[in-house]
């Protein structure tokens, strides 16, 4: 029991942590986030299956998360108002090519950051953007101007 | 002119109209977590030790040992007794929860004898001569399934004769 336990609390403290970490942080997968991400399970697993190297052990936490998963993107379709709350919402950081000082603060964005993502979507300059939104995944959509 | 993307609402996402507290609680909740990491390096959930003594005019009796540990974690209890008389037969007993959920690595230097007393276990130490110390390590692991608070209770006793006693907590987090 206490397996299945331990699986669903580390899947509900790891959502917590990526809703209060911030979209953008998460988005990205430079090598040290990779390197985190990594470090990050190993200790997941650690305190999920402890000492436990029954196949039984790894049925039950894998499935608990697959469980929790189906069970969180249930609630994200079903209920607008969890969908919310899970997910969040989108955040427009541009719009005719100026950027919306106040939101890309809240998101702890630069000018710099917004420039090099208007690059990797083709698009040479801020000025040729109608509408940038940071989505709830942590990318930025660029719609250019006609 | 309501050019926007589908699926924006520019009250919502672009004015951030009722979205003005968003910021304030996840600072608040990133501030919960970093509590949490601060209580954690006052030793609030293990490992750090701490001591407990008994002094009578026979034997001063002394515990060092975590007050809380954590799932799976290796730790050392350490017992000291400073006979200030000579005890023929010194035995301490530990409560059972000095061993319930707990894996008992080793016990150094092995007791004379081990037994359960009334459902304690007795570790038979031997002779102690007055003015000699004896120091008993218990290496433990805990089992990943206890967790709690539990009363330890241990006694010194000179066969079945008490010579001192003391009390002390463990909290077992999971």
């Amino acid at each position: 029991m206490d397996i299945v336990l331990r699986a669903a609390l580390a899947f509900a403290f790891i959502f917590f942590l990526t809703r209060i970490v911030g979209r953008r942080e998460l988005s990205s997968l430079e090598p040290f986030d990779l390197i985190l991400l990594i470090v990050l399970g190993d200790l997941v697993q650690q305190g999920v299956t402890q000492s436990d190297y029954s196949v039984t052990g790894l049925i039950l936490a894998a499935g608990t998360i697959a469980m929790m998963q189906a069970g969180v993107s249930y609630l994200n379709f079903r209920f607008k108002r969890v969908r919310t709350v899970l997910d969040g919402e989108p955040i427009v950081l541009i719009e005719d090519g100026r950027a919306l000082a106040r939101n890309v603060h809240r998101e702890r964005l630069t000018r710099h950051e917004l420039e090099e993502q208007a690059r990797l979507s083709q698009i040479d300059s801020l000025d040729k953007v109608r509408w940038a939104v940071l989505e709830t995944s942590g990318q930025i959509s660029f719609i250019p101007k006609q | 002119m309501a050019d926007q993307p589908d699926g924006i609402v520019l009250a919502r996402h672009r004015d951030l109209k009722g979205r003005g507290w968003h910021p304030w609680l996840r600072r608040a909740l990133v501030g919960l977590v970093a509590l949490v990491l601060v209580v954690a390096l006052f030793g609030f959930v293990g490992q750090s030790t701490s001591t407990t003594r008994a002094e009578t005019a026979t034997a001063t009796l002394s515990v060092d040992s975590p007050d809380a540990v954590r799932g799976g974690l290796l730790y050392q209890t350490r017992f000291t007794i400073m006979a200030h008389q000579e005890l023929q037969h010194a035995t301490l007993v530990l409560n059972e929860n000095w061993i319930d959920g707990l894996t008992v690595n080793t016990i150094e230097p092995s007791p004379v004898n081990e037994a359960s007393r009334d459902g304690d276990l007795a570790l038979e130490l031997g002779h102690l001569a007055a003015g000699t110390k004896y120091v008993l390590f218990m290496d433990y692991q805990v089992n990943p399934t206890t967790v709690g608070s539990r009363t330890l209770e241990l006694e010194l006793d000179d066969g079945e004769q008490p010579i001192a006693s003391l009390t002390r907590s463990l909290r077992i987090w999971p």
